[in-house]
């Protein structure tokens, strides 16, 4: 990676910035509750979690399918350690209040989701990362599943509350930031999209690009594979534990049936269309992603009228054939999606348009 | 007598039926440049593999600096299969290192079909190979408290560029260097690992004559500078006969002659080899 001159890092460090005032104002001149201001929550969640993993399957070149998976140990770690203890009873109300009897600060909670999915990861990782290509998504994709299975065991109740919702821990209504709730997402995940960056940038980042392109020649050079494989997994899925935490925050409740694997490829498209290895490509397509899932495409789910004239086909589900159709369109005809391997900041000057989406 | 850096004590290797090596032995010493000759497909590149770890040889040992780095012996009843070998001899002995391990004890390759990183700058490819001799950890690299470290990295990396001659292009995709300059950019790279070993794998390949004899010159000065010992494969015999001070020749994974040029020139298994002397 080239050397970034310290005027462009002011300009992107003052774009966020921007970007950071644009959202706090949006709530403030829309309200909390509109469509725009939930966008840009659900947009910053997925940002962070497209760009952990586009570490994976972008930077390091590990195509693995089991972010659902460790987005869901990170939102169980978190909630189960936020819920207070007074609405314990009626949480765990099959199981007798349950059996953890404290509660972490949020914070803390927030980076122990990050922790145990990482550590999951370490241990899955072992046997898994010797396997090559498809084979490793298969697996990763299988691991998922099984962690779906196993938090929703009964036994497990008293902990994760078998195949019940968790609920009533703080989300980002409780989060707020100069009187702003989109600010806390924002900020966390700007802050560990930050540090990704900062990874990738390093040395260890160039050891897992050189991975990506060529293996054979990567070990030749003293990159011990596995070593860096497991480093960039772990990594990964840590930000993805966060993610998940997140996601929890923002959805209010958490229920292990919704962390299906549809919802990987949803992320996987994000980092598709994003463009493989690049972060602000994924940054970019995870919002505008999130606006046409949420938002833009909504007008497609009701009948509409023009006069008496009734538009043919719009009906209740026909925006995911238009969705299915964009997808398609971006991947035939833009293939490398909309970043390619570049980044926002590393554009000729020529084309500025910096600070357009959050691009941190 | 100087010192051994490699020798090859009785490899074999086979890929299924297919013998690609057959009980090669040889051993180069500090400072020297040897080259390995023959035909196509007599199991060059294989030789190499099986020294920097990417083959696990199917029977013997490799040293390196008098330690071993490969070493293994088929069990059962696979020991007959091995014609040529000592059955007993390497009984009991089994090291796989990897070959980033390998690298790290001090032997560097380039490769036959030019393997860069290929979404890499020129200066990148270089750095990359930087990265085994850190002292940093994760978390150092992140928060850039190695950046003394790095800066260092970074000068040495623009150094190299600049022995290879590619200093002006260091910006460049690898890619979209020309062929020459690729091969170059390999040696740059493979030198940046700090080896004591450098293993060239047919690094004139596509070069014209000219091209050929400053590659020759080169090699010599690298090895003088970087006090390097060279073991080379390579098909230009006058690339071949300017530089080496040894020259192994095999066919079909066995060796068929060793020797000074002069003595090489001249041998009658040799000639036959290259011009099929046999067939008649």
């Amino acid at each position: 990676m080239k050397k970034m001159s310290k005027t462009r890092l002011i300009v992107c460090l003052a774009a966020v910035l921007l970007i950071y005032v644009g959202a706090w104002f949006a709530e403030k001149s829309a309200g909390t509750n509109s469509m725009l201001v939930t966008v840009l929550k659900k947009g910053a969640v997925y940002a962070l979690i497209a760009v952990s993993m586009n570490l994976l399957n972008g930077f390091t070149g590990l195509f693995s399918l089991g972010q659902a998976g460790f987005m869901l140990v990170g939102a169980y770690v978190y909630a189960v350690f936020t819920i207070p203890l007074k609405r314990h009873a009626a949480v765990y109300q099959y199981y007798n209040g349950g059996i953890i009897q404290f509660e972490l600060p949020l914070l803390v909670a927030l980076i122990l989701a990050g922790l145990v999915a990482a550590g999951l990861a370490a241990l899955v990782g072992l046997p898994v990362l010797r396997l090559k290509s498809d084979y490793l998504a298969i697996a990763t994709l299988g691991f998922a599943e099984i962690i779906r299975a196993v938090v929703q065991w009964d036994s497990l109740g008293p902990v994760t509350n078998g195949s019940n919702l968790l609920k009533t821990y703080p989300t980002f209504s409780s989060t707020k930031i100069l009187g702003s709730t989109v600010l806390f997402p924002f900020i966390v995940s700007g802050v560990c999209i930050g540090l990704i960056l900062l990874i990738i940038n390093s040395t260890y980042g160039r050891a897992f690009k050189a991975i990506r392109d060529d293996e054979v020649a990567a070990e030749a050079m003293g990159i011990n594979l596995f070593h860096h494989k497991e480093l960039a997994f772990v990594i990964s899925c840590f930000f993805a534990g966060i993610g998940g935490a997140l996601l929890a925050m923002f959805q209010g409740t958490v229920q292990a049936n919704s962390f299906k694997s549809a919802m990987t490829y949803d992320i996987l498209l994000m980092v598709v269309i994003g463009g493989m290895g690049s972060v602000s490509g994924s940054v970019i397509a995870s919002f505008l992603y999130i606006a046409c899932s949420e938002w833009w495409l909504r007008f497609l789910d009701n009948e509409q009228f023009i006069g008496s004239f009734q538009v043919p086909l719009l009906r209740s589900g026909f925006r995911m054939v238009v969705f299915s159709i964009v997808i398609m369109v971006v991947v035939l005809f833009f293939r490398r999606g909309i970043m390619g391997d570049r980044e926002l900041w590393n554009l000729r000057l020529p084309k500025k348009k910096k600070g357009k989406e959050g691009l941190k | 007598m100087s010192r051994n850096v490699l020798r090859l004590e009785n490899i074999t290797m086979q890929f299924g039926g297919v013998v690609a090596i057959n009980d090669l032995s040889m051993r180069i010493d500090e400072g020297e440049i040897v080259a390995l000759i023959g035909p196509n497909g007599a199991g060059k590149t294989t030789a190499f593999n099986c020294i920097t770890g990417v083959y696990e040889p199917t029977n013997g040992a490799v040293y390196f600096n008098d330690k071993v780095i490969a070493a293994s012996h088929p069990a059962g009843k696979m020991k007959r299969m091995y014609a040529g070998s000592d059955p007993e001899k390497f009984a009991g002995m089994h090291v796989t290192m990897t070959p980033d391990h390998i690298t790290r004890l001090g032997i560097a390759r380039t490769f036959q079909n030019i393997r860069l990183f290929k979404s890499q700058t020129a200066f990148e490819n270089v750095l990359i190979a930087t990265h085994l001799r850190r002292k940093s950890n994760i978390f150092t690299a992140m928060f850039r408290l190695n950046w003394q470290e790095e800066k260092r990295n970074r000068e040495r990396a623009m150094e190299l560029l600049d022995i290879v001659g590619l200093k002006d292009m260091a910006g460049e995709k690898a890619t979209s260097l020309p062929y020459g300059m690729q091969r170059r950019l390999e040696i740059a790279r493979a030198l940046a690992t700090e080896p004591s070993l450098l293993l060239l794998d047919e690094p004139a390949a596509g070069m014209n004559p000219q091209e050929t004899l400053e590659l020759g010159a080169f090699i010599q000065q690298i090895k003088k500078d970087f006090n390097l010992t060279v073991f080379v494969i390579e098909h230009h015999m006058d690339l071949v006969m300017g530089i080496s001070d040894r020259i192994y020749v095999i066919e079909f994974g066995k060796q068929i002659a060793e020797g000074t040029p002069a003595e090489i020139q001249n041998n009658q298994a040799v000639i036959d080899a290259y011009l099929g002397g046999n067939d008649e």
